[in-house]
């Protein structure tokens, strides 16, 4: 018989917790491993994520705060390809937030909290910049009683370059609808998505209370997100604050705006196109549909599937907190996408994320001989309205 | 009002400066120092002296004459050969109380500011801290120091009429340096002071100086990005003219094309060089955070649209692989014209 | 030897983007800015932490400012720390670099026994950078500026720190007790822990002190004790980028280049 050398120490009371935390699902695994096969770090390392011997370490309550923990994404693939459905991701967050207690967090997560604390937003920006993208635009300050809807730009669209222009177009379009829109600008309160996914639960939920009820003081009933990340969070995770809200993303609302013939593409486009579904729109929220119709109405583009679509879509390598984290070249995603994307037949690769949308241009510019244009769809669609 | 250890009626018209070195050269800060003393002395009517520490300062205090220093008061002993702040503040704090000059000038090096700091607490005077300019006031001959605050966006003018010295640290880099005067004639004093070992408290175990790659002190950086990856040579040697240092964006390291320690931005360096250029660089924000304190940014991109000329101050829509060789070749031009 | 005794010095400060001069009255415009926790403070907080997981002891903080400073101040009981201290009174007000470190320093003595004392390289306001040593010379203390990293040897009462100098670092040892300031972003602090946040003895954890509590002299403190004085305020130019477009031949623009590099890298010789 082999020696054993190695003992772990079994915790009661941490598998108590971690039972709790990810509402009795740890228990569900019965650990076939499909989900290490499905997680898309497979792709990118020699050694794929131990996704199943994660799942075992908090099935029996043994503590796990290793470099891994941090490498998820919350992609879903694992959940999405389990027997059981088992909500892997929340397992995870649950390991990590054991490790936030431990203070045996990566190296820049608490960067990113503080700046969340003393800034209101995850990337070290000043809070009285947030609305500086918009100086130019002259948005209406929210109202409830005139406007249809609240637009919740977020933290990264309203500070990141690139991002910003998804913003910019959005407002276009909602101004070519016709849509009686409002922002709060500097006094948009953060949703607490970047807390929650890195696993401070306790932190995220002290933002989600504040902003709920600034959003409550403010009157908001719905509210449009340019972030699929915000509009999880505000779909999923604000329930114990905000009963009585609908927050929208903004392919569905574009969707719903063609739908009523109130937003109509008079330029056609000549281009090629594909598109990314970002994982907290479509895996996570069921959301497919709606992008793929506001693609079918803008004229003159030819639209190819890219291999690994719909449910299993390749995640940018974004989510789950590593937007603030280091993925060394040769270990994105991302790569792999963009050469799918290209593979496809197309020469644009449209998307409806700001994670997505950073992490796959990184990508495309490092793609060699490549001339992919990586866009937002609030974008393409704005090229597609009549000047 | 808790008083100096002497008043202005006591003070002697000296300005004073004290002199930094290493390897008996002067640190460019103490040039910077007598230059700007000379010129404060003489709208005072005053004389310029120069406070030299160390173990053996006589040449030294020969070339701080011949950069202008009326006076050059040598505080020699064995002790002093290393700067401790221990052994340099009681030396030139039995100088001062000595000498009681009217101004006390250092400049902002971490010894300097380590010096000024706890000296002006054992004279109970003032102390401005990385002052960008000096001016004299012409009603009341009192010193006003110009310093910046709240990360340099605020201006503030600060004076103290009633404390002696008037100290003042001084940002390196400002001021320029004068022309050596060979024919200038000063005096050397020598000071001597007794110091024992006891009274250095710290003690240094270990010291690794090498000349390992620092971007964050570099004068002049010269960032590559995807635009210009075939062709690093080229930023090396606009970097080498212009005694600078080579950066790049996140790219060029992932392509192992460059050290790591070169890497500018958000998860690599941030510096503050006078000038950066930005070559072939789209200017994505975790970039732009690197050399948000650059005094001058100058970017070169052939993308109109690039991010980086929002954050530029002179912006070049061009091949930087095209218009680099031309810039090197204007600069050669440049410094060829410049001789004699 | 007994429990060790740390005290670290913060300070709570304005945004500093959020500050302005007003044009006409030249005084700073300071409502509705918000303030923070110094950055560099945070790092030596960090340190003391890391200094008592490693020893053990308690971390005191000290802190002169108004009395709203505790709700910032608050965040570092959440990081760990044991007790508060700060040190409020209007006759505090005004105070330069001088006056600052003899208050500071009359608190710390007040607590006594203090064996390390930790403090931030410079605040993000003044940036003087002139706290930590003048805080050392009033309490006759060795300094040690711009440490990375340090250790302590309880046994014989001496700390070793590593500091950065120019183009390397060297290692200084220094009897305790001490004062330490440290470098800006040489570690990063840790987030709060929740469960210290939620605990309900907080105001017990927190000192109010005023002048006469730690028995400052009153021609030490706040503006009479202050040598320094600002005759003058204004707004630097707005760090906002001149973005000016460079245009011609290849061979014109590279002209346009090198004269302004030239210009802006060459040191006037006079």
């Amino acid at each position: 018989m082999k020696k054993v050398d190695e003992y772990l120490e079994l915790d009661e009371k941490l598998w108590e917790r971690l039972l709790e935390l990810t509402g009795g699902d740890v228990a569900v695994c019965y650990q076939c491993g499909e989900c290490t096969a499905a997680c898309p770090w497979g792709l990118v390392r020699e050694k794929a994520l131990p996704v199943r011997r994660l799942m075992r370490y908090a099935q029996l309550g043994v503590e796990h705060t290793d470099p891994d923990l941090w490498l998820c994404t919350t992609c879903g693939q694992c959940q999405a390809t389990c027997p059981r459905a088992v909500d892997i991701p929340r397992v995870f967050k649950s390991l990590r937030q054991i490790a936030w207690e431990k203070h045996q967090v990566e190296k820049g997560l608490p960067t990113t909290l503080w700046s969340m604390y003393w800034n209101g937003n995850p990337w070290s920006q000043p809070p009285s910049q947030r609305a500086s993208w918009a100086a130019k635009l002259d948005l209406p300050v929210f109202d409830p009683a005139v406007h249809e809807i609240l637009l919740y730009v977020g933290c990264t669209s309203s500070y990141d370059r690139r991002a910003q222009k998804t913003a910019a177009a959005l407002v276009r379009l909602l101004r070519a609808a016709g849509v009686s829109f409002g922002y709060l600008g500097n006094e948009e309160p953060c949703c607490g998505e970047a807390a929650l996914s890195v696993g401070h639960k306790p932190y995220f939920e002290e933002i989600a209370e504040n902003t709920a009820r600034v959003f409550k003081e403010q009157g908001v009933k719905r509210l449009v997100t340019v972030s699929p990340h915000c509009y999880d969070v505000f779909k999923n995770h604000y329930a114990p604050y905000a009963p009585d809200w609908q927050p929208i993303h903004y392919t569905q609302y574009l969707a719903e705006l063609i739908e009523q013939h109130r937003l109509i593409f008079d330029q056609a486009l000549d281009m090629h196109l594909t598109y990314q579904d970002p994982c907290y729109l479509a895996r996570l929220n069921n959301e497919y549909d709606a992008p793929r119709q506001v693609l079918a109405a803008i004229p003159g583009v030819v639209f190819y599937e890219m291999k690994d679509s719909h449910i299993d879509g390749l995640c940018c390598g974004g989510g789950g907190g590593r937007m603030w984290l280091e993925t060394p070249s040769g270990e994105r995603f991302s790569d792999i996408r963009v050469k799918q994307a290209v593979e496809s037949g197309a020469d644009h690769l449209v998307t409806a994320c700001p994670f997505c949308l950073v992490c796959l241009e990184d990508s495309a510019r490092l793609l060699p001989g490549s001339a992919l244009r990586v866009l937002d769809l609030a974008e393409l669609a704005a090229l597609a309205l009549k000047e | 009002m808790a008083a100096s250890l002497y008043q202005p009626e006591d003070q002697s018209t000296e300005v004073w400066v004290f002199l930094e070195h290493q390897d008996d050269l002067f640190e460019n800060i103490s040039l910077e120092l007598l230059g700007k003393g000379r010129q404060l002395a003489d709208e005072l009517g005053w004389q310029l002296t120069g406070l030299l520490l160390g173990s053996r300062v006589s040449k030294l205090a020969d070339q701080a004459i011949a950069h202008q220093a009326d006076r050059v008061w040598m505080v020699e002993h064995p002790l002093l050969e290393r700067f401790t702040v221990d052994a340099y503040a009681h030396a030139a704090y039995q100088s001062i109380l000595k000498g009681k000059p009217g101004i006390f000038l250092l400049g902002a090096t971490h010894d300097g500011r380590d010096l000024a700091a706890r000296l002006a607490v054992r004279l109970r005077t003032g102390l401005n801290a990385d002052c960008t300019d000096l001016r004299i006031d012409p009603s009341t001959g009192v010193m006003i120091s110009e310093v910046s605050g709240f990360g340099g966006g605020v201006l503030a003018l600060i004076e103290m009429q009633h404390h002696r010295p008037q100290m003042a640290t001084v940002r390196p880099g400002v001021f320029p340096i004068l022309k050596e005067a060979p024919d200038h004639v000063g005096e050397k004093i020598p000071f001597p002071v007794q110091i024992q070992q006891e009274m250095i408290r710290t003690r240094v175990i270990e010291r690794s100086v090498s000349a390992s790659i620092d971007l964050t002190q570099t004068p002049v950086l010269v960032a590559g990005g995807r635009g210009v990856a075939a062709d690093l040579a080229q930023l090396q040697e606009l970097a080498e003219m212009l005694g600078g240092e080579v950066g790049a964006t996140r790219p060029l390291v992932d392509m192992g094309i460059i050290d790591r320690e070169r890497q500018i931005g958000q998860t690599g360096v941030t510096c503050s060089p006078k000038i950066a250029i930005c070559c072939g660089i789209s200017g994505a924000f975790h970039f732009i955070v690197g050399v948000e304190k650059a005094g001058t940014v100058i970017a070169i991109n052939s993308d109109p649209e690039a991010p980086i000329f929002d954050n530029a101050d002179y912006c070049v829509i061009g091949d930087a692989q095209k218009i680099l060789p031309a810039l090197a070749a204007a600069l050669k031009r440049d410094t060829e014209g410049v001789r004699g | 030897m007994a429990e060790l005794q740390i005290a670290v010095c913060m300070k709570v400060v304005p945004k500093p983007e959020e500050v302005r001069v007003d044009p006409d009255t030249h005084r700073l415009l300071r409502q509705n800015v918000r303030n923070e926790i110094n950055p560099p403070d945070m790092n030596a907080i960090e340190t003391a932490l890391a200094l008592k997981d490693r020893y053990g002891g308690k971390i005191s903080i000290f802190s002169m400012g108004p009395p709203e400073a505790v709700n910032q101040l608050k965040v570092a009981l959440a990081m760990g720390a044991d007790h508060v201290y700060l040190l409020s009174d209007r006759t505090f007000g005004g105070a330069d670099t001088l006056a600052t470190t003899y208050t500071l320093a009359c608190g710390i003595r007040k607590l006594g026994n203090v064996d390390v004392v930790i403090c931030g390289e410079e605040s993000s306001d003044g940036a003087t950078g002139q706290v930590p040593q003048g805080l050392a010379e009033w309490l006759d203390l060795p300094q040690v500026t711009l440490v990375t990293d340090m250790l302590l040897d309880v046994k014989t009462k001496t700390a070793r720190a590593r500091r950065s100098i120019k183009g390397g670092y060297e290692i200084l040892e220094t009897p305790l007790p001490c004062v330490v300031s440290v470098k800006t972003a040489c570690n990063e602090p840790r987030f709060m822990d929740f469960q210290l946040r939620a605990r309900s003895d907080q105001k017990r954890r927190l000192t109010i002190w005023n002048a006469e509590d730690v028995g400052a002299d009153g021609n030490y403190i706040g503006e009479m004790g202050s040598p320094t004085r600002v005759s003058g305020l204004a707004s630097a130019e707005v760090r906002d980028r001149k973005r000016e477009k460079i245009s011609g031949s290849r061979d014109e623009v590279a002209d346009i280049l090198a004269k302004l590099i030239r210009g802006i890298v060459q040191r006037q010789s006079i």
